[in-house]
């Protein structure tokens, strides 16, 4: 019997009477406050948006007088949002390929070869998963500054994809385990290099293991706040939740300019999770990779 | 002579698995050990040392962390670490309570579990920035949420609960599982949905209630589940820093009511502590090594805790 097909017998069994229907709505009144109580602030962000801040206290709950993108225009050229949004993609996409390459490097032999040490490496590496590193941000600061990688983009990335690598290696060696020895045995047969066996043969059989750790490892990034906070002086390097701290203080009392500068930020994200939505669920419910 | 053949194949065969291995494995360990291992190994080792601006100076014992728990810095410490204590037990009913409660009533539906699931999960992937600073406009004197109460005439006047020690900390917890309470959510409905459902069939057969099947058998059988979700909790709770700093400031205002461990860390690390703002480094390590030991220890602790409890079918 499959997992899906259980609610839904329970659901029907208990679907019959009209009473038991009736039971079920604080049920359903539960579920749609908390929709709720995520939806009506987004739904506040976004209508303010398009008011000033007259206008905002004057109607709290309505659609705004005329859809006007003046705080939208202000917010992106005050705010520098453009290169902002540029520095946060040139990091996010770093990262995601630095760690999604050398974690699956690293996961091959790792999970497939029998080394005498699998399991020891494999143990260093997935300790990194719970380490805090922010605790290490002195020492990392210096060691930054040593190398020059101070107010860089580069810095950012690197620092990123090591902070990320557990548990993406984690990941791969998972999925990786699980295929058939076969697979590279006949390939290598044909004389194919390890390199190729694992980029042309393996790595494609682990496609939701990449799209995992692409989605996490890109929202882990794009989202963070804390490195850049330490590493990054210079305005043209900023990220863009760095950006919108510091904007947010600025302008604290211009509400419109403020929420159409987070409404920006949040533009990209929403696209993303409007499209990933299903793997989003997915994979947070089958690893819990998040955060 | 052929086994001969085959045995010299078979070791040339793992004589290059080795080499490959090593350069395969390379890279990772190298960015890895370089901005993760060295740094951390580096801070721990840095917290037994007096310090002069970024320049470690000598041996000092625990000379730091004894400096720690007095006079300033001990009320310091101890608001922190009280605030990031509440901070979990907070999480862990607010959102990893009433996440089970939602899990559980999308289970009992047929329809509509990936839309709730979707909705609710929405706020996850923002920054917590943007969470931080959206909740902080809303939550202002002259708000929306000040507005609405008054119209309901639950509250008078203005709305100061971001800027009242005694209320501060509960509004960034609420924030705080607003933010995440997807997660659970996720996770609960997994882990039921990979329950067996005879279990739930014979529970009914014996006359059991929805709340008597989720407390009885699905709980406990929720354990791997409660176990995940309690570990990142913690860890998440003792990390705790974007939400303060967006909401309330470095120095977790107001009054400090709202300041957290790696809050203080960053002050004494980066210099925001005290009116002067000068860095207090080695203070800063022993903070940062002390905090690796809870969390080391929390984590070891609860990943046991519920290793035992949990129930195989």
């Amino acid at each position: 019997m499959s997992a899906p097909s259980l609610h839904r017998r329970l659901a029907l069994q208990q679907g019959l009477a009209i009473p038991q229907q009736l039971a079920r709505l604080p049920g359903w009144a539960i579920l749609v406050l908390w929709t709720a109580a995520v939806l009506l602030p987004l739904y506040i962000l976004v209508v303010s948006c398009f008011k000033t801040t007259a206008e905002i206290y004057d109607n709290r709950l309505g659609l705004p007088q005329s859809f006007a993108f003046d705080n939208f225009v202000r917010a992106w050229t005050r705010a520098d949002l453009g290169q902002n949004f540029i520095n946060s993609l040139i990091v996010t996409g770093g990262a995601v390929i630095l760690t999604i390459v050398v974690s699956a490097m690293a996961a091959y032999p790792l999970s497939r070869y029998r080394l005498g040490w699998n399991g020891i490496m494999l143990g260093l590496f997935l300790s990194g998963i719970m380490l805090p590193i922010r605790l290490a941000s002195v020492e990392l600061f210096t060691l930054m500054r040593s190398l020059g990688l101070l107010d860089s983009l580069t810095g950012l990335i690197l620092v990123y994809s090591a902070i990320r690598i557990p548990f993406a290696v984690f990941i791969f060696a998972n999925f990786m385990r699980v295929l058939p020895s076969e697979l590279d045995e006949a390939a290598r047969m044909d004389g194919a290099g390890e390199a190729r066996i694992l980029f042309q043969i393996v790595l494609p059989m682990v496609k939701p293991a990449v799209s995992i750790v692409a989605i996490f490892t890109a929202i882990a990034v794009w989202n963070d706040f804390f490195f850049p906070l330490i590493f990054i002086f210079d305005d043209r390097y900023k990220t863009v939740p760095l950006a919108i701290s510091v904007f947010v203080g600025q302008f604290r009392t211009d509400w419109g300019l403020v929420f159409a500068s987070l409404a920006i930020s949040m533009a990209p994200i929403l696209i993303m999770y409007c499209l990933l939505a299903r793997q989003i669920r997915e994979g947070v419910g089958a690893g819990g990779g998040m955060k | 002579m052929q086994r001969m053949t085959k045995l010299r194949r078979t070791t040339s065969l793992q004589r290059t698995q080795q080499r490959m291995a090593v350069l395969f494995i390379l890279p990772a360990l190298a960015v890895y050990g370089l901005f993760v291992l060295y740094p951390l190994l580096l801070s721990l080792w840095g917290s037994f040392f007096t310090w002069k601006g970024l320049r470690m100076q000598e041996f000092a014992g625990l000379a730091n962390f004894s400096r720690l728990f007095v006079f300033p810095s001990g009320a310091r410490l101890y608001g922190a670490l009280w605030h990031n204590v509440a901070w979990f037990f907070g999480i862990m009913v607010l959102q990893n309570g009433l996440g089970l409660l939602f899990a559980w009533l999308l289970f009992l539906r047929s329809r509509g579990a990936a839309f709730f699931q979707s909705v609710f999960f929405f706020p996850a992937v923002l920054s917590p920035v943007i969470v931080g600073a959206l909740w902080r406009l809303l939550l202002a004197p002259g708000g929306i949420v000040e507005w609405t109460l008054n119209g309901l005439g639950l509250h008078q006047g203005s709305l100061t609960v971001l800027g009242n020690s005694h209320t501060a900390l509960g509004m960034l917890i609420a924030v705080d599982a607003w933010n995440w309470m997807g997660l659970p959510v996720l996770i609960y409905t997994a882990g039921l949905r990979q329950i067996s459902p005879q279990v739930f069939e014979a529970a009914k057969l014996d006359g059991a209630g929805n709340a008597r099947m989720l407390y009885s058998v699905a709980l406990p059988l929720l354990m791997p589940a409660l176990g995940t979700l309690t570990t990142l909790s913690f860890i998440n709770t003792f990390n705790q820093f974007d939400i303060v700093y967006v909401m309330q400031g470095v120095q977790g205002n107001p009054s400090y009511s709202t300041d957290t461990l790696v809050t203080y860390f960053y002050r004494l690390a980066f210099g925001a502590e005290g009116a002067v703002g000068i860095t207090d480094i080695g203070l800063a390590l022993a903070l940062g090594t002390m905090l690796f030991l809870i969390l080391s220890f929390g984590t070891l602790l609860m990943l046991r805790f519920f290793d035992k409890r949990t129930v195989e079918l």
